[in-house]
């Protein structure tokens, strides 16, 4: 009777303690934290933006996670493990379709509900074909040229219009290519152990060569990403097309297939005239440089390039997924990352809208910030808009191990050990089973 | 007089052997300090200079305004505050440790003695990748401490490693026991013994130890990069691992980074020198 | 009578103490034994038996971890030869780089300090950095050491960006950073005795002879000492792939222990990890027995306590 008693007090006095701890706890802000790949000055001036969200919302604070490109899926599985991933953040394409498989990402289905326009639906990642993310910017891959070393080849500069052809590409590759006696890779005492200056860089950071079996008529995967297709002939053939560039034409350095941006050995180096890259280098890498302009990628059958960006997310383990959500919607609004981000040219927007209407468009890209209005409206903005795929990682799952092991046996290709073709049927078998998840 | 010469030109065969050894050895260092000059030099320098064919053996303009403009990419001061922060917790502890177990196999009597120190010795055969992932597992999911030092430091205060005990072990082995008993009888407790005695005497021994753990701590990237995840939490070594990528491959830069953080490691080396060459002489014999 | 049971009881208490301070000693070392070495090895051995990716539950399936590393992985048959390849050239590379440096510096010459001092610095830079600082002296179009090749009339070599040349060119790092064994090996030298030298060459020896008979003999110890520490180190290298070459051009360079970061950081396949690690540690274990097993045939221990 006496103990009843005593419990039931205990009881009340617990209950009390914890109801009068939830009202002070709920008058307190709900801090989130939200994860961005960058340097941590990077990660500054998003915390500058995540400010005025802060600002604005009284209610929640937001602080800004910065974890470095490279390690950042790695970053992300070691918090899944540990189960403190982020309340939201910025995901590495190639990892998206993992985590949601895992159930580790919320859902964003209605994300846009009631939006008055989409995102793009290239730039939407799909798991059994229905969204799971969307990419909050758009980046596609153009060819960027060094302008003053064309004007001292006395070499017209590449059309915005109208791609090069891949022939084309290596002919102007070739007389832009100079060693220490000034000489061309035209000409018969031409030096190649003595190159001073390249004439061409086609990134071979491995996710970046899909654009060419798509550019040669070819595909790595088939439509719905169900089956491999990098063994079909065009597919082959252009990898080794661009390995040619090294081991035959040799106007490009060599390059070990090690991930970097290729951008910044090239054109930023100031030792190379042409090399293709992503459009974000157009705020991160080039500024301050050197002088430069912007193409369509040379063209082996068929125009194209291949778009992404990586998505804002909210992921599952987070406690406040519905605060997580309010941010990443404003932070998702153009004009909330327009002055860092867009404005200074490493995001394209993701809203149709700024690709058609020309008042946007001017809005966007008529600033010093970017090359030469006409040459980045025709290269990128209309380029983008007729010409950009998705890249596989929007609809296959396993991309990481894919593209990791593709690099891998790439390797010998690069330095003319093995073929294009003996290493992709070597390894053919391999790639299929990543994809079935064996 | 036939002697006399024999031992003349025995000298004079030594002596232009010990000339040639000195221009050999003049060689060799040189050779060996060329990658350092190398990065030095390549750090002084702008883009086109460091993309100029033939190289150039010294700068033109000695540009010591990169190393600025590279602290503004890599905040070398807040990567070398937090580099410390794990290094001096975790060199004490782990020196601290190691000298008590080391003690204890050395001259304490106890039961289960033997069986402690052929685990000891054993575990000295067990790389530490081999245990990284259960480790892993064990901070962050078990203890929830991803993301900071204490994976890093915690280990060391926990003998500090078995080469360590084995090491300190060794070397009170060769200190006379009498002292040691001299002082029991005078009255003063085992521990009393360690502190007053046995340390003293064999601080080459510790100071070796404080070293090898530095450098172990100092180029352990793999342990930095698993447990560290956020940038204002970086060590040296990661950020210079992450650097290369995030400074748009700015060569003068990174080698601005590199020569920075070779800075701590030689002043460490010039101020202790005398007494790691020395102890690393006495505690190489012991083994 | 009295005297002998107080006396029986001071030892007692002696000994008590003694016990006490000895076990106090040892609570942190065994807490690291225990709980960060042979528990976390079992977990190894355990979790190996697992399918687990780092999320959800795990599922048993026996030896399948193990039957897919020999049989279907693309890397690890390629990673144990990579690393063992490594291992060697690095190994032997530093014992014979700072034996022949230590002896060297074992003549008589001036400012022997100084010069001991300059071999030993890289030893202490953190290794990182060098590794950055190399891969620019490695450039394949505008490195240092292609600009001596050029002087000798050797093409540009492609070094980490070679398959064929991306090993040695590391191993040759690690030889550079081994300025702990020169030090350890002059302190051996110095440790030969005086009067076997004397005695020999009363005898006329020549100095090979000398060297070969006398030195090596006496250095066998220290050689083998160095041996075993560099095996262990140079066995588990990972920095260099982290830093550098991500296990490329390929898999040139891509050594277990990045295998197995790659499996359980980047892939969160945990649990297959740890079939790596455990297979790791036979690795290292064998290798070690034979070091021991054949230490006996060539390692020459003067007799008594040195």
């Amino acid at each position: 009777m006496k103990t009843n008693k005593l419990f039931f007090a205990l009881l009340i006095a617990v209950l009390l303690i914890s109801v009068a701890a939830s009202i002070v706890a709920a008058a307190e802000p709900v801090e989130i934290t939200y994860s961005y790949w960058g340097t941590p000055d990077e990660a500054a001036s998003v915390q500058a933006v995540a400010d005025r969200f802060n600002a604005e919302h009284p209610e929640i604070v937001v602080k800004v996670m910065a974890i470095p490109n490279e390690e950042y899926v790695t970053k992300l599985n070691t918090m899944a493990t540990a189960n403190e991933l982020p309340d939201c953040g910025i995901m590495n394409e190639a990892g998206v379709l993992d985590f949601a498989e895992k159930g580790l990402l919320a859902d964003v289905s209605d994300m846009y509900a009631g939006a008055d326009s989409m995102p793009l639906d290239s730039i939407t990642f799909k798991k059994d074909g229905k969204p799971v993310a969307y990419s909050a910017a758009n980046e596609i891959l153009i060819l960027y040229y060094n302008t003053d070393m064309f004007d001292a080849a006395g070499l017209p500069y590449p059309s915005a219009t109208e791609p090069m052809t891949w022939d084309e590409f290596v002919a102007t590759a070739k007389k832009l290519t100079l060693d220490k006696n000034g000489k061309n890779a035209d000409d018969p005492e031409f030096d190649a152990e003595n190159i001073v200056q390249y004439g061409a860089v086609v990134d071979n950071w491995t996710w970046q060569l899909e654009v060419w079996a798509l550019s040669n008529g070819g595909s790595w995967f088939n439509a719905d990403g169900t089956e491999v297709t990098i063994n079909s002939p065009e597919a082959i053939e252009s990898i080794q097309k661009v390995a040619d560039l090294y081991l035959v034409d040799k106007v490009m350095p060599y390059n070990a297939g090690l991930e970097d941006n290729g951008i910044q050995r090239s054109i930023v180096s100031g030792t190379v005239a042409m090399a293709t890259g992503g459009t974000w280098n157009v705020g991160t890498s080039l500024p301050g440089s050197v002088k430069y302009s912007v193409a369509p990628l040379p063209v082996m059958k068929k125009e194209v390039t291949i778009c992404t960006g990586g998505p804002q997310v909210i992921f599952s383990q987070s406690k406040h997924q519905a605060e997580a959500m309010e941010f990443i919607k404003w932070y998702t609004k153009e004009e909330n990352s327009w002055d860092n981000l867009i404005a200074t040219g490493i995001w394209m927007p993701i809203l149709e809208k700024y690709y058609t209407d020309e008042a946007l468009t001017k809005k966007w890209i008529d600033n010093p910030n970017f090359p030469k209005y006409e040459d980045y409206k025709a290269a990128v903005v209309d380029y983008a808009m007729n010409y950009a795929v998705s890249t596989s990682w929007y609809y296959t799952p396993h991309t990481n191990e894919f593209i990791e092991y593709l690099r891998s046996i790439l390797g010998p290709v690069w330095d003319g050990t093995q073929t294009a073709e003996e290493a992709i049927n070597g390894g053919y078998d391999y790639l299929s089973s990543i994809l079935a998840g064996e | 007089m036939a002697k006399k010469t024999a031992f003349q030109s025995r000298m004079k065969h030594e002596k232009t052997l010990n000339t040639l050894a000195l221009i050999a050895v003049i060689l060799a260092s040189l050779l060996v300090m060329l990658p350092i000059w190398w990065i030095f030099r390549s750090s002084l320098m702008t883009n086109a200079q460091l993309f100029a064919w033939p190289p150039s053996f010294f700068p033109k303009d000695w540009l010591f305004s990169n190393y600025t403009k590279a602290l503004k990419y890599f905040p070398f001061l807040q990567y070398l505050k937090n580099t410390m922060t794990i290094i001096i917790p975790s060199v004490l502890g782990g020196t601290i440790t190691a000298t008590m177990g080391g003690y204890a196999f050395a001259r304490l009597r106890f039961r289960g003695k033997k069986f402690l120190f052929s685990l000891c010795v054993g575990s000295m055969l067990l790389p530490n990748m081999v245990t990284l992932i259960p480790l892993y597992i064990m901070w962050t999911k078990g203890f929830h401490l991803a993301n900071t030092y204490w994976p890093l430091i915690l280990p060391y205060f926990c003998g500090g490693g078995a080469f360590n005990i084995f090491l300190i072990r060794q070397f009170i082995s060769t200190i006379p026991r009498e002292l040691d008993e001299a002082a029991t009888i005078d009255g003063a407790g085992y521990f009393r013994i360690l502190t007053n005695i046995i340390v003293p005497s064999i601080k080459p021994a510790i100071i070796v130890v404080a070293l090898l753990l530095f450098i172990q701590i100092w180029n352990d990237l793999l342990q930095q990069i698993i447990y560290i995840n956020t940038g204002d939490k970086f060590t040296i070594a990661i950020g210079l691992s992450q650097f290369k990528g995030s400074l748009k491959q700015e060569w003068a830069y990174i080698m601005c980074a590199t020569c920075m953080s070779f800075a701590p490691g030689i002043i460490f080396y010039l101020i202790g020198q005398k007494y790691f060459v020395e102890g690393i002489v006495l505690t190489g014999m012991k083994n | 009578m009295e005297i002998d049971v107080r006396k029986k009881k001071a030892d007692h208490r002696l000994l008590d103490g003694e016990r006490k301070t000895a076990y106090l000693c040892l609570i942190p070392s065994c807490i690291g034994l225990i709980f960060l070495t042979y528990v976390p090895l079992i977990t190894v051995l355990i979790l190996s038996f697992f399918n687990w990716k780092g999320v959800g539950t795990l599922q048993w399936v026996g030896l399948t971890n193990y039957v897919r590393l020999f049989t279907k992985d693309p890397y690890f048959i390629d990673a144990i030869k990579v690393t063992v390849y490594f291992s060697v050239l690095a190994v032997f590379g530093s014992i014979l780089y700072s034996f022949a440096i230590a002896l060297l510096l074992n003549q008589k010459i001036p400012a022997r300090g100084f010069f001991r001092a300059i071999f030993y610095l890289p030893y202490v830079l953190p290794a990182m950095a060098v590794y950055l600082g190399w891969s620019w002296l490695y450039e394949s179009n505008w490195g240092l050491f292609n600009y001596i090749l050029s002087f000798l009339g050797i093409g540009k070599v492609k070094f980490i960006g070679s398959p064929t040349w991306v090993v040695p060119s590391l191993a040759l790092i690690a030889v550079w950073l081994s300025g702990n064994l020169i030090v350890i090996f002059l302190a051996g030298l110095q440790n030969v005795p005086r009067v076997y030298h004397e005695a020999a060459e009363m005898d006329g020896a020549s100095g090979w002879q000398r060297f070969r008979y006398i030195t090596i003999p006496c250095m066998t110890p220290i050689i083998f000492y160095n041996l075993l520490m560099s095996l262990i180190t140079n066995m588990q290298v990972v920095t260099p792939a982290l830093a550098l070459t991500q296990g490329g051009p390929g898999n040139s360079s891509r050594f277990i222990s990045y295998v197995m970061y790659t499996y359980a950081f980047k892939d969160a396949k945990l649990s297959y990890a740890c079939a790596i690690s455990f297979i790791f540690f036979l690795i290292i274990a064998v290798f070690t027995i034979i070091l021991f097993v054949t230490s006996g045939r060539w390692v020459f221990y003067q007799g008594g306590n040195d």
